[in-house]
């Protein structure tokens, strides 16, 4: 019975807390990965799993005009791991009520980057680290907000053949 | 048990609002007192002073004595971008009337790509370089467009957040310039915070 009120009152205090913090900000998480395993001389697809708050969107990685900033993931992997190619998906088209002929592309809810990861042949077995980061820019469906960057990592098992 | 709930929501409250004092008082070392939040209808908007993209200095209240519809926007913004040949139309055909609008770019990029993205959208109005201090002074703008409309005494009359159609922001603009047969539309977005833009989303 206590119980549940302490989780309430956390809950309700939680939401008071953030609400203290300012006005809504876009925001974009990235689902945990686990068990990427790459053999040695060989290579792994993985896909990087992403998710937008309901009420946004952002830019695709290729945007329809030059002054749009577009959703970039850069990573950083360490040897011997590398990161062969980077997919992003196709972005939809969306326009403003106001402006029906400017077309944007956008990802919207859920969206997926694909990558090829590769290890050479003489890779030392073990886990490394692979990290980096997903830049972005939201809009609502009248607004923008500033571009942001939220951190990307995830672990790599190289195995021996 | 019971006294445990009462120290559990005791620390939790203490947090709150050691949270709170912290964010204000950061605020205010760095900016001063925050001026402008919630409803900022007949509030005095604060002065600045920026630089221009010609490099001129421009204060607000160089402009006291007439209606002055103040835009924070930036490249990255579509909706931005859709508005502002419409404020450059407002300033041509109210501009005789006392009408004075002034963008406030919010980019960090450079101001020559500031200057071409204006140009090309048809700016007739000066461009003037955005601060953090400005932002904050204004409330913190990070949604962007957002737009105050001032009036000739320095009274902000109206502020929307986000894209409107053209009629609204000329009514808002009217309102600035004192010649605005009120039918309550106007201040009734301001009070909500003026978030009525709308978006279609469609394959292609």
């Amino acid at each position: 019975m206590k119980r549940p009120l302490l989780a309430l009152i956390t809950l309700v205090c939680c939401g008071l807390v953030a609400a203290q913090t300012g006005d809504k900000q876009p925001s974009v998480i990235m689902a945990p990965v686990s068990n990427v395993q790459l053999h040695a001389d060989g290579s792994a697809d993985l896909a990087l799993d992403f998710r937008i708050d309901p009420e946004f969107h952002i830019n695709s990685n290729k945007p329809k005009a030059d002054y749009l900033i577009p959703t970039v993931l850069t990573l950083n992997p360490s040897e011997p791991v590398m990161v062969a190619d980077i997919k992003y998906p196709t972005g939809e088209d969306m326009s403003f009520a106001f402006s029906p002929n400017e077309k944007l592309s956008v990802y919207s809810g859920d969206f997926s980057i694909n990558l090829v990861l590769k290890a050479p042949v003489n890779a030392a077995a073990g886990t490394y680290l692979v990290s980096g980061k997903l830049r972005f820019q939201a809009c609502d469906r009248s607004a923008c907000y500033p571009p942001r960057s939220i951190p990307v990592q995830f672990q790599v098992a190289v195995i021996k053949k | 048990m019971q006294r445990n709930v009462v120290v559990f929501v005791t620390l939790v409250v203490v947090i709150m609002g050691m949270l709170t004092a912290g964010n204000y008082l950061d605020r205010r070392r760095k900016h001063g007192p925050i001026k402008l939040v919630g409803d900022v209808r007949n509030v005095p908007a604060p002065d600045f002073e920026l630089s221009a993209l010609d490099g001129r200095k421009v204060k607000l209240s160089d402009f006291r004595g007439q209606a002055v519809l103040l835009n924070f926007w930036a490249t990255w913004c579509p909706p931005c971008k859709i508005e502002m040949p419409w404020f450059a139309d407002l300033q041509k055909q109210y501009g005789k009337d006392g009408l004075v609008v002034l963008g406030v770019a919010m980019d960090d990029t450079d101001s020559a790509k500031i200057a071409e993205f204006a140009h090309e959208a048809g700016v007739n109005y000066p461009i003037l370089l955005g601060t953090d201090r400005v932002s904050d002074d204004y409330g913190d703008v990070r949604s962007l467009p957002t737009t105050f409309y001032i009036d000739r005494k320095g009274i902000i009359v109206a502020k929307v957040v986000g894209l409107l159609d053209r009629e609204e922001i000329e009514d808002d603009a009217r309102k600035a310039l004192g010649n605005y047969k009120s039918d309550g539309a106007p201040a009734s977005r301001a009070a909500a915070g003026g978030k009525t833009g709308q978006a279609e989303a469609g394959a292609e």
